[in-house]
């Protein structure tokens, strides 16, 4: 086998400029992308529970529209298959002096749209997993439907929310690394434009397999870290710890006791 | 010393007038004129085989269940409904049945505290945010009905640590904060273990003697024969029979009555 072991380590350990902007680049639009996905998956699931029939006939079309079809065929159409057809171009634009590609809005524009119809899912069956003596009693101590929703409904709701949001999110980075078929230079890409100029492929795209890894690892932290937060407020006991978490070894005990199943459909 | 403040009354009358309620669920019938009036300061117990709709007819009146057809009044203000400028009766909007709501105390069966709060703020939460009364005036009179439901210690405990009885009394703590001129219980000792029954219905009884008036669906006979005014038999949908306990108890006038006393008191 062939594999310069310089190259790697000087690869991995002082990545180059162009690559840390590709990871830069990649962390920005998942983050992005996430917030504003959760957002109008707010919505949509909202309009899914609405008893106005139009917003409910809106917000399935929309899930099984998005869900049924591939991302990538998504950011096509969306980024080059509008601008092909006269409908829409996503042009540079100057945002507080970064000029922020066409592309990269697109990119941000298409993760939002697919990941939302995965959230929307997962905030209706979060808000379905309250009980419904608690917007009853709610009601009855005066509170509107709103207010119920957003004070009792919402903070109990986030909780059984959080694992499978944060798996959302785990996809939704490693799904960035087909922006490159859109020519978003995000990490991937760069790695490829690398390996095309220095035929150190495998070299290469270990680095950036690697980099992937240190993203999901870094998340999964993040989210025991949120997750051990809202139990100790609802006064639960902490999440099964990262290690566990990472390398899959999860007592029989952990499992019975963990927040109930609910697993987002996978990440296309 | 008293439960609760006694709201200003807004009317004089009864507090409450079912006429003619109806309400079924699907094709399932589960009430069928209904009529009830209750009187301020009355104790109501509503009794009955399960599946009369005692829980139902119970739900109609502070708007948890719609009902089909007939009028429900509390405080001579219709409930859920209003009288529209071509004279029909149209559905209330959501904020207006909340203001309706808000002067109705209602007691679940499963008690429904909110877990995310802590004992305290279960209790001043509504009178906060619904009532917009003054934060530090709403968490003194949490704690005071908390001490007077026996739960002084516990205003900053987790819901979720408390008993079953305990859970209930804060239940009933809460919808006293909020003033309620009326107060509903739905089967409030029936998920309880039996040993915790007695001190709610300890709580429910001085609440009763304050002068409170008071719905209660209950299974307890006993509590039953010893605090209502009047004892409402309810069977199939309909309210059968109706009286002062001593006198449904002792000479019920229906067989169905007959049946179901034997049935509980055996």
């Amino acid at each position: 086998m062939k594999f310069d072991w310089s190259y790697f380590w000087q690869s991995l350990l002082a990545p180059s400029p162009q690559f840390l902007n590709g990871l830069a680049l990649t962390i920005i639009i998942s983050v992005v992308a996430m917030a504003l996905a959760f957002l109008l998956g707010l919505v949509i699931a909202l309009m899914g529970r609405s008893r106005f029939l139009p917003f409910k006939l809106f917000a399935s079309l929309y899930i099984w529209v998005i869900r049924g079809t591939p991302l990538l065929v998504q950011l096509v159409i969306i980024y080059t298959g509008f601008a092909a057809a006269g409908l829409f171009r996503f042009e540079d634009v100057d945002l507080f002096g970064a000029i922020i590609k066409g592309a990269v809005q697109a990119a941000i524009v298409g993760l939002m749209l697919n990941e939302s119809a995965y959230i929307s899912e997962i905030v209706r069956s979060g808000l379905e997993s309250v009980d419904r003596g608690q917007n009853e009693a709610a009601l009855s101590l005066g509170m509107t439907p709103m207010h119920a929703m957003r004070k009792i409904i919402v903070p109990q709701a986030i909780r059984t929310m959080v694992p499978p949001l944060g798996n959302s999110f785990n996809g939704l980075m490693k799904s960035t690394s087909i922006l490159s078929i859109i020519g978003v230079s995000e990490m991937f890409q760069v790695g490829s434009t690398m390996s095309a100029s220095t035929f150190k492929v495998f070299e290469i795209y270990i680095v950036v397999a690697l980099y992937y890894l240190l993203l999901t690892t870094v998340w999964t932290f993040i989210q025991t870290a949120i997750e051990n937060t809202l139990n100790v407020r609802a006064g639960l006991p902490p999440a099964e710890s990262v290690f566990k978490r990472l390398f899959g070894v999860r007592s029989r005990k952990q499992q019975t006791t963990s927040t109930p199943a609910l697993q987002p459909a996978d990440i296309a | 010393m008293t439960m609760y403040t006694e709201p200003a009354p807004t009317e004089r009358g009864p507090i409450v007038q079912a006429v003619n309620v109806c309400k079924s669920f699907g094709d399932k019938r589960i009430l069928t004129d209904v009529n009830l009036e209750v009187a301020r300061g009355e104790v109501v117990v509503m009794v009955g085989p399960s599946g009369a709709g005692k829980t139902t007819m119970l739900r109609t009146l502070n708007g948890l269940e719609a009902i089909d057809s007939g009028e429900i009044r509390v405080n001579g203000e219709l409930l859920g409904q209003r009288v529209n400028k071509q004279g029909k009766l149209v559905e209330r909007s959501a904020r207006d049945l909340a203001r309706q709501r808000a002067n109705i105390g209602f007691v679940f069966q499963h008690f429904n505290l909110f877990p995310h709060m802590s004992v305290l703020e279960n209790i001043w939460h509504a009178v906060v945010e619904v009532k917009h009364e003054s934060k530090s005036e709403a968490v003194a009179y949490a704690r005071e009905l908390l001490g007077r439901v026996g739960l002084a210690d516990k205003a900053d405990a987790r819901t979720r640590s408390l008993s079953g009885g305990q859970q209930q009394r804060v239940a009933i703590a809460r919808a006293l904060a909020m003033r309620p001129a009326l107060m509903l219980f739905d089967e409030p000792t029936s998920a309880l273990d039996p040993e915790m029954v007695g001190e709610v219905l300890a709580v429910m009884r001085d609440l009763a003697n304050a002068g409170m008036t008071m719905i209660i669906v209950s299974h307890e006979m006993g509590f039953t024969r010893e605090v209502a005014d009047r004892v409402v038999v309810m069977d199939a949908g309909r309210i059968i029979e109706s009286g002062p306990p001593a006198q449904v108890f002792a000479t019920p006038q229906h067989e169905r009555t007959r049946q179901f006393l034997s049935n509980v008191l055996a």
